[in-house]
């Protein structure tokens, strides 16, 4: 099966005006406008099989939006090649535009003074959506998405929440095979963010559809992704699966310990064994160098009263803002 | 035929949602549409008071004021919010998922025009009647050929000030502006269209100027059409001429704003 997605040696640098503070650094701008290359995405290449879900991490200002807007045909790349789902975006047309759904969190295509059902009526006939599986697409999506009680009331009545699943019912009515989601749970309570996180795998399982987001939240990348693209200043870090990335780069391990008999055990009792990340009686976490953690591990329990020790790998946001800091080259230290 | 009937119903769907938003802000609507009165209503009483009992320029008091209903008619059935809207799309990336649907946003657009005109020009076309009722002076003949014209030179002026407005909205792809070159061109032609008094009545280096370009052809042209006082084939063929000759340089303007403008905001982004 071909790929879904292709990006090959994709770039894109935005031309921007450099402006001075101040009045004088307007008319500076003004009189003698100086341009300063900013390169968004640099030589960025991925492929994404039929039925992924793939998710895209950085920090603000990585290039995940720029990419994901270069996949979805709104920006057109300085340099490489994209196909998505068997179109070049830029110049795919409407029957590309039929083919993929595009969300971004912090803009909405609901019609702000309507119920929401005005807006999949409009996308229904702009998508040409038949009468009869517009009904049944509706209802499926209404069940797997719980909004039986607010297809009536105006969007601007909605909570955030509410708001979000009636955007991606409304982006996905058309049953796009392709899904391009930025930041979908941006500003959602754990709840909302749970029910659209279930709510996408549910549609990925049903429908074989991929989908490639975005997000800061890490629970939306364990719970969904089985594969993580990691991209900062405009480069593509790393590209592969979740743990094997934790594997790869986390320097330590967490020995989680529950301590057992009276309290004579101190801080610095642990901190003969490792970094101690948290100590409060009989709880204690201990950070250890990864290939130490089985020896440590061994002296614990020989040394100290120990109820309970569990081996743990750092969190995820950890090992995350690592691999954006100092990359994802194996460490050998 | 099915392409007819899915472009049907996407065009009804795009009515009936503006149709929709317009119920959500009735006194709005409502205050526009008494501007869209009032205006044409102090310049008639201005013209009024200046023609007296003889004439300005060949236009007696009822010649006044057959043509400022007339122009209240046609300045609703053919004015263009559009750069409003496009200047917002694209500065507050409200044109991104536009843009991934498969639906050109001028569709949109046109929707909204026909949706707005309607509901301005069908209350317009009350107080007309209403008027007529017990002022003889701003009745009609019944003429079907020149009101079969006239519908033809309002659908006209009407798309000539859409691709204007449209096309000058696009220009908010380059500079934060648009809008303001848009409040300019309104200004301008609020003499050289014929808005605050009929083109006979400019100076003729003002009414010179005005000839040349546009600005007769968006409301003037349509609204003598309808008072009658375009007379001859010449008169009217130079009429008509004239609006499909600026209707395609707008066109052409509004293609040229949106493929560049297009490949700008591909290239700097939203």
């Amino acid at each position: 099966m071909p790929p879904a997605i292709t990006a090959e040696q994709l770039s894109k640098t935005f031309r921007v005006k450099v402006r001075g503070p101040g009045l004088r650094g307007a008319i500076e701008a003004l009189l003698r406008p100086r341009y300063r290359d900013v390169h968004a995405v640099r030589e960025v290449t991925f492929r994404i099989d039929p039925g992924e879900i793939v998710a895209f991490l950085g920090p603000n200002g990585a290039g995940k939006t720029t990419t994901l807007k270069m996949l979805a045909g709104l920006l057109y790349p300085t340099s490489g090649r994209v196909e998505v789902a068997g179109f070049v975006p830029w110049s795919g047309g409407p029957e590309f535009k039929r083919r993929i759904a595009l969300v971004l969190g912090n803009r909405q295509q609901l019609v702000w003074d309507l119920p929401p059902e005005e807006t999949f009526q409009l996308n229904r006939a702009i998508y040409e959506i038949a009468p009869a599986a517009y009904r049944e697409r509706l209802a499926e999506l209404v069940t797997l998405l719980e909004l039986g009680d607010v297809l009536d009331k105006p969007v601007r009545q909605l909570s955030l929440g509410e708001r979000m699943k009636c955007e991606l019912a409304a982006a996905l009515l058309h049953h796009p095979p392709i899904l391009f989601l930025d930041e979908p749970t941006l500003g959602l309570d754990v709840t909302a963010q749970e029910a659209i996180r279930r709510f996408l795998a549910e549609y990925r399982d049903r429908h074989g559809a991929t989908v490639l987001l975005t997000s800061h939240y890490m629970q939306d990348v364990t719970a969904l992704a089985t594969r993580v693209l990691i991209i900062n200043r405009g480069r593509l870090l790393y590209d592969g699966a979740l743990d094997a990335l934790v594997a790869r780069i986390a320097r330590t391990k967490r020995l989680e310990l529950v301590l057992g008999g009276g309290d004579g055990v101190t801080a610095e009792t642990l901190a003969a064994f490792g970094a101690v990340k948290s100590f409060r009686f009989p709880n204690a976490v201990l950070e250890v160098p990864r290939q130490e953690a089985a020896a440590t591990s061994a002296r614990l329990l020989a040394a100290l009263p120990i109820a309970d020790l569990s081996i743990e790998d750092p969190p995820i946001e950890e090992v995350i803002r690592q691999a954006f800091t100092h990359g994802v080259e194996e460490d050998d230290s | 035929m099915s392409r007819l009937a899915e472009w049907a119903r996407r065009y009804g769907a795009l009515i009936r949602n503006a149709w929709l938003v317009d119920l959500q802000y009735r006194a709005s609507i409502v205050l526009w549409i008494i501007w869209g009165v009032t205006e044409p209503t102090i310049a008639l009483g201005i013209w009024w008071a200046i023609a007296g009992d003889g004439q300005v320029g060949g236009y007696a008091r009822a010649d006044f004021a057959r043509y400022f209903f007339a122009l209240m008619l046609v300045n609703q059935l053919t004015i263009a919010w559009d750069s409003w809207y496009l200047d917002r799309w694209i500065r507050e990336g409200d044109l991104n998922y536009r843009l991934a649907r498969p639906l050109h946003p001028a569709h949109e657009a046109v929707a909204d025009n026909i949706a707005y005109k309607a509901r301005s020009a069908g209350v317009i076309l009350v107080v007309w009647l209403v008027a007529a009722l017990v002022w003889p002076a701003v009745r009609l003949p019944l003429a079907p050929g020149r009101w079969a014209l006239t519908a033809l030179a309002v659908v006209l002026a009407a798309a000539m000030r859409f691709f204007i407005s449209f096309a000058t909205g696009l220009l908010a792809f380059w500079t934060t502006r648009a809008t303001a070159i848009m409040g300019l061109h309104g200004g301008v032609a609020l003499f050289l269209s014929g808005r605050i008094a009929p083109l006979a009545l400019l100076p003729p280096a003002v009414a010179g100027v005005a000839a040349v370009l546009w600005f007769p052809y968006m409301l003037a042209f349509p609204v003598n059409l309808l008072t009658g006082s375009v007379h001859g084939t010449a008169a009217l063929l130079h009429g008509f001429a004239g609006q499909i000759v600026w209707l395609a340089l707008w066109v052409g303007a509004y293609r040229l704003a949106w493929t560049r403008g297009l490949r700008r905001y591909g290239a700097v982004g939203g």
